[in-house]
């Protein structure tokens, strides 16, 4: 017997300007959208885009790395969410050697590791050997000190808005 | 009137326990952690010593434990927000004089010193 | 009855695949693309559920589970969502007397989508009922309970409209014994945690909100009501998503122990403002929330700290310390985001105590949030002694004899 559903026939849906990126998520736009995320504690929100193309995406990671992970959530890791992204992003038509990438986050509040290298030290460290590893290179960053920040990437211009709750806000 | 130094790290806290005992005793020193509690309490030997539980560096069991060792006739009143039955067990096997828990009210401050140190 | 890790890691994500299911429900038939924001099962007093939706006003689609699964479900919309919704269907901009079973319809079908993994996971049928329409206010729009001081497990699904600003929520509530029994057939025996030491530990930790609400009025002479606690399970990366992300202002410190792991107390900008004034015995010097402040909020984060821990350790008959608090300011989630990470180093998924304080007449507000490392909540399960449980305060006539 078939079963005849209407996944076919989906309603085609309205427009959206700003997509938002949750924790351990990730986004491709190619039509100019703005992808936010919000509430970045140690967490990192990396973003890349290629200009030409007019592909952007972000991701929000919140570990370094999957190594050792069963069937890791890939966006929740700086190794394997980077490349998740940078392969949806080819997929959806960017070219790898123009891809740029840029960084904020990775805070160091509320660190209790007793040896000082905490996660959003090391968070940092891993987006930056991943990127190394991929050949996109880095351009610009916000990372470190003790607050939170929330992103907004201009999926036309690449510019990256960072803001802190009492730090004021600013591009990179 | 009695000499009394003052341990806790919590600023606010500090100046709580100024206002209730300044009145009646000198305050000698104010210190926020267990380390600097021992090295101002050989300096000066006050009679009393006001101790907070947790604090950076040193704890003030820890530091109780050293003044008592130090001194047998030291007076030690734990001044903490701690209600846990072991950490009772241990400020007593620390040596402390007495026990006070936070949040309090002036006349059970006045209390357990007079306890300890007599009026 | 014993419940390992592995079967509510399972049943949580039954609960948001099935919460997805039906928002794609909802988007074949409206093309409304919402989003599952966050599905968590929480171990909580009947008579607490829907806590959270107080104050707003709601559309309901309630449904009977039967089968191998009972229990009700019930699809909750904000109320203006419905509007759209009903706009969004094919010849919409129906009457308003069509309003009603448009939206019953819509849910009906949604929850097929809901239930339908459920059915497939547990290898049988689970029927409901007809939907029934609810127009209420608050918890109001749930069912009610049968004995309300009764713990159970409710899986809670938060689903967003992003385009539209608009939330609804999926709140199912199985009946708990059937519930119990059919996580403790799912599971390895691994890892397991005896389900009703989960409820005692609860207890416990209410009778630590309690306390610490006492140590509020106490200190500040606000009298503090509507407390809640609860126990929830999520994965990690959705722990952060527990808080909003206002600013808060807090203190956070690690205990260790039996458990260990993160603990916060966090007050929203305005109610900080107003306990640190409350605490504070002269005028503070400046403007805006000073240094003052930020030292009378430490103390009383202190404070509140000690009053919600010290009764896990007085009836486990162990220590359980904490660091000094560190203060913090800043956007909720930004505020959990490390603490999460740092469990979630060790963990894939964390348990989530969590309780909640406020006050009706001044501005009050107040959320507790402790993240245990859950192999040690699992060994403080294992050492609960059920004679103890009452014993959360410490005997001092004893101590100090």
């Amino acid at each position: 017997m078939k079963v005849y559903d209407s996944s076919t026939g989906t309603a085609s849906s309205p427009e959206q300007e700003r997509v938002k990126v949750g924790i351990a998520e990730y986004e491709v736009t190619t039509s100019d959208e703005t992808l936010t995320t919000s509430g970045l504690g140690s967490c990192l929100g990396v973003a890349l885009y290629d200009d030409a193309a007019g592909v952007a995406g972000l991701v929000h990671v919140m570990l370094p790395s999957a190594d050792g992970v069963e069937d890791p959530n890939a966006a929740k890791y700086a190794d394997t969410g980077i490349e998740t992204l940078l392969l949806e992003m080819e997929r959806a038509g960017a070219d790898r050697d123009r891809i740029r990438a840029k960084v904020a986050g990775g805070s160091d509040m509320l660190d209790f590791s007793e040896n000082g290298s905490g996660i959003g030290v090391r968070n940092m460290q891993q987006v930056e050997a991943t990127l190394d590893d991929l050949g996109v290179p880095l351009v610009s960053d916000d990372v470190g000190g003790d607050h939170g920040r929330s992103l907004r990437l201009d999926g036309a211009s690449g510019d990256l808005m960072v803001k802190s709750a009492n730090k004021g806000s600013k591009t990179i | 009137m009695s000499e009394v130094l003052i341990a806790d790290d919590s600023e606010f806290m500090r100046n709580l326990l100024r206002e209730i005992l300044e009145e009646d005793h000198q305050i000698v020193g104010e210190v926020e952690n267990g380390v600097e509690a021992v090295e101002v309490y050989k300096e000066q030997r006050p009679d009393l010593v006001m101790m907070d539980i947790v604090m950076p560096i040193r704890d003030g069991i820890e530091a109780t434990d050293e003044i008592k060792n130090g001194d047998p006739e030291a007076t030690v009143i734990m001044c903490t927000s701690v209600g846990q039955e072991e950490k009772m067990k241990e400020a007593v096997k620390a040596g402390a004089d007495g026990y006070i828990t936070k949040p309090f009210q002036k006349p059970s401050v006045i209390e357990a010193i007079e306890d300890a140190v007599g009026a | 009855m014993e419940v390992d890790i592995q079967s509510l890691e399972t049943f949580n994500q039954l609960a948001y695949e099935g919460s997805q299911q039906a928002t794609a429900m909802l988007a074949q038939m409206t093309g409304i693309q919402a989003d599952v924001e966050v599905t968590k099962i929480t171990l909580m007093d009947r008579d607490d559920i829907g806590e959270e939706l107080a104050g707003q006003s709601f559309v309901g689609i309630g449904f009977d589970l039967e089968g191998a699964l009972v229990g009700d479900t019930t699809l909750v919309f904000e109320e203006a969502c419905t509007g759209p919704i009903v706009e969004a269907l094919p010849g919409g901009a129906a009457g308003d007397e069509l309003v009603e079973s448009s939206v019953e319809e819509i849910g009906n079908i949604m929850m097929s989508g809901f239930i339908d993994g459920w059915a497939d996971f547990l290898g049988a049928t689970i029927e409901h009922s007809p939907p029934q329409y609810i127009e209420a206010t608050g918890a109001d729009v749930l069912p009610d309970a049968d004995d309300p001081n009764e713990q159970v497990f409710v899986f809670k699904s938060h689903i967003e409209w992003p385009g539209e600003d608009l939330h609804f929520y999926i709140y199912m509530l199985p009946a708990y014994d059937r519930l119990t029994e059919l996580m403790a057939d799912s599971g390895t025996g691994d890892d397991a945690v005896p389900v009703d030491k989960l409820s005692m530990f609860n207890e416990m930790t209410k009778e630590g909100t309690a306390t610490a609400a006492a140590n509020v009025t106490q200190m500040t002479g606000i009298e503090t009501d509507a407390e809640v606690t609860q126990i929830s399970f999520a994965p990690v990366e959705d722990v952060p998503k527990q808080v909003d992300n206002k600013a808060y202002v807090g203190t956070a410190v690690e205990f260790s122990g039996t458990p260990s792991g993160y603990l916060m107390i966090l007050f929203d900008e305005e109610s900080a403002m107003n306990v640190a004034e409350a605490l504070m015995p002269m005028e503070p010097d400046g403007e805006g929330f000073t240094d003052m402040h930020e030292s009378a909020i430490e103390e009383m984060g202190n404070i509140m700290t000690s009053g919600f821990i010290d009764g896990w350790a007085n009836v486990l008959e162990t220590s359980v310390d904490h660091t000094p608090p560190r203060v913090v300011h800043d956007m909720g989630r930004a505020i959990i985001d490390p603490l999460a990470a740092q469990v979630g180093q060790h963990q894939e998924h964390a348990f989530i105590i969590e309780s909640h304080m406020q006050t009706d007449d001044l501005e009050f507000g107040c959320e507790i949030h402790a993240l245990p490392d859950d192999a040690e909540l699992r060994q403080a399960l294992d050492d609960l002694d059920v004679a103890r449980k009452d014993e959360t305060e410490p005997d001092v006539e004893r101590i100090f004899e």
